[in-house]
């Protein structure tokens, strides 16, 4: 049994009109071997749209809040380093 | 005499409900948990997305002991068993898959609270070390002896 384990899955694909959508999610779980705990991560990654035709179109699904988030957060802290050292420097 | 040790019954029922519990869990990767029931418009379909975040943990333990040493001529033996969990799962929009005739777009959802929360903080660091920084400029000389 392996401890970290990422996969990306396909769903069912459903028809619309023209296009068949296919949803697929990424899975990040987390099992300690010994030790009855565990931590599943599951989130939705992009969905396959297949036209009539033939033509098909990879729609990544982005998390806007989560990278909005981080990147305020790194650059605060990258602020604050950048800061601290401009007063050394004075 | 000694007693019999009678299994635990009560112990397989709680096993087979843990088990229950984290099959459930388990069940929280599944691609129908974060892609949600499609809702039908006329000719749209919008189906909304969710980021599935689940975290669980249990323990089960069991023992036995017997009094024979303590008291020779009336020995008694018992037995016991226990076990307790935890578990959350948390749940957070990420965007919504719109299918019309004219095509297919992922609209974000935004969390507006969040993001301004995350900002604050960033503030927050920021102001921090501007304090930290003139209250150390400003401090009195060290008074040489």
């Amino acid at each position: 049994m392996s401890v970290i384990k990422s996969e990306i899955k396909k769903g069912d694909s459903r028809q619309v009109g023209n296009f068949k959508l296919t949803p697929m999610n990424q899975v990040l779980s987390v099992q300690i071997p010994g030790y009855h705990a565990g931590w599943v991560w599951n989130r939705p990654k992009a969905v396959v749209v297949r036209t009539s035709d033939g033509q098909e179109r990879v729609l990544p699904v982005t998390d806007v809040t989560r990278v909005a988030i981080w990147t305020l957060l790194a650059s605060g802290l990258l602020g604050a380093i950048l800061m601290g050292l401009l007063y050394r420097v004075r | 005499m000694t007693d019999e040790i009678i299994p635990n019954k009560s112990a397989e029922a709680g096993l087979e409900v843990i088990q229950n519990t984290m099959e459930e869990f388990l069940a929280a990767s599944d691609v129908r948990v974060v892609y949600g029931e499609p809702i039908l418009h006329d000719d749209t379909m919008i189906i909304p997305t969710a980021e599935v975040l689940c975290a669980f943990g249990f323990g089960i333990g069991s023992g036995s002991g017997s009094t024979s040493d303590e008291n020779p001529e009336k020995p008694s033996q018992g037995s016991g068993s226990g076990g307790g969990g935890g578990g959350r799962i948390l749940s957070r929009p990420v965007a919504v898959v719109v299918a019309s005739p004219e095509g297919v777009r992922v609209e974000p959802v935004v969390d507006i609270t969040k993001i301004a929360l995350a900002g604050l903080t960033a503030i927050g660091f920021m102001v921090g070390m501007m304090f930290r920084m003139s209250s150390r400029r400003h401090a009195l000389p060290d008074i040489e002896e």
